[in-house]
């Protein structure tokens, strides 16, 4: 059986003796701070993936995870827990949204900036190579499966990606959801269901 | 896509995301447990905000409200009643650490003030 959290309701602190109200509200920081790290470490990992996906930079990843921990802490810490979850990925979200703008921006700048090298210009080789498994029809697995599915989650719009990674990686129900990205619930659905059509338009027959 | 397929590659893909983050290497989880750390101080941060913030402010404001008190005793408040004057000046002697000895070395000027008190009552 889950432990109940200790609160320090304002009769029960009025109750006590004033020694006994500093005990309590110590023994509720205590409580809390032991609440937020089980929740944060249940949550830690699966976070650094989606916003590894989102970002495609794995130290900004690591960065965006640990701001949102941050600010989770900071501001919503004394929320009830059942809120931490979709506040935790509006916040993460928030901080992924404005870092692709920084980069848009970036970008911008620099495709006026002179000079640029050509090499940079230059695709990719690896990834403008030929596939020699076969292509969106085979049968993919594991890390492979995942990789594809990151490339078409890339290829989707903002909307369509979140809605994928929380609803299916995360495991956010369609209203927690509507909270993380701050969007109707009818808007959620739609938009998951528009990344699972392309997903399957480009995975091809699953087996 | 019928509902069938939708169901698959929902699980297809869950199970690939969920693999991908057992297979987290060390270092990324040591990374991950030090932020949580560093967000947990957050909370030791914002009780000692709050103390250094709102102690000194709670102080004034107390100090205010005598003040204020004080301040409306003397000017506007209601007349004190008398036995709340005696009250106040019973403990103005208290506080005053007076000598109460001498209120009972003189005898004397206790047996003069009752026999004045007596004479103007009657």
């Amino acid at each position: 059986m889950q432990e109940e959290p200790l609160t320090c309701s304002a009769t029960l602190c009025a109750a006590l003796p004033l020694g006994g109200r500093r005990d309590l509200a110590r023994e509720t920081t205590v409580d809390q701070a032991r609440a937020l790290d089980r929740f944060l470490a249940g949550i830690e990992r699966r976070a650094l993936r989606i916003a590894r996906i989102a970002l495609r930079d794995h130290a900004e990843a690591q960065d965006a995870v640990q701001d949102a921990m941050i600010r989770l802490v900071r501001s919503y810490g004394r929320h009830p827990e059942d809120q931490w979850r979709p506040l935790f990925y509006r916040i993460l979200r928030n901080r992924i949204t404005d870092h692709q703008r920084r980069q848009k921006v970036r970008s911008a700048v620099m495709a006026w900036w002179p000079g640029r090298d050509a090499e940079e210009e230059a695709q990719d080789p690896v990834e403008s190579a030929a596939d020699p498994d076969g292509g969106p029809d085979h049968v993919l697995e594991g890390e492979q499966l995942l990789e594809r599915i990151e490339e078409v989650l890339a290829g989707l719009s903002g909307r369509q990606r979140e809605a994928f990674l929380l609803r299916n990686f995360e495991g956010l129900d369609v209203a927690q959801t509507a909270v993380a990205m701050g969007c109707s619930e009818g808007s959620v659905k739609t938009h998951y269901f528009r990344a699972l059509q392309a997903l399957q338009q480009v995975l091809g027959e699953l087996k | 896509m019928t509902d069938e397929r939708m169901r698959q590659l929902e699980r297809m893909s869950r199970a690939a995301f969920d693999e991908s983050v057992e297979s987290l290497d060390a270092a990324t989880r040591s990374r991950l447990a030090r932020a949580r750390a560093a967000a947990l101080e957050e909370l030791q941060h914002r009780r000692m905000a709050w103390s250094s913030t709102w102690l000194p402010a709670g102080a004034a404001a107390a100090a205010a409200l005598v003040a204020v008190m004080l301040w409306q005793g003397e000017e506007g408040g209601p007349p004190a009643t008398e036995p709340a004057l005696a009250a106040l000046e019973d403990l103005d002697i208290v506080a005053g650490g007076e000598d109460l000895a001498m209120f009972d070395e003189d005898e004397e000027f206790y047996a003069w003030a009752a026999d004045e008190m007596s004479d103007g009552v009657g």
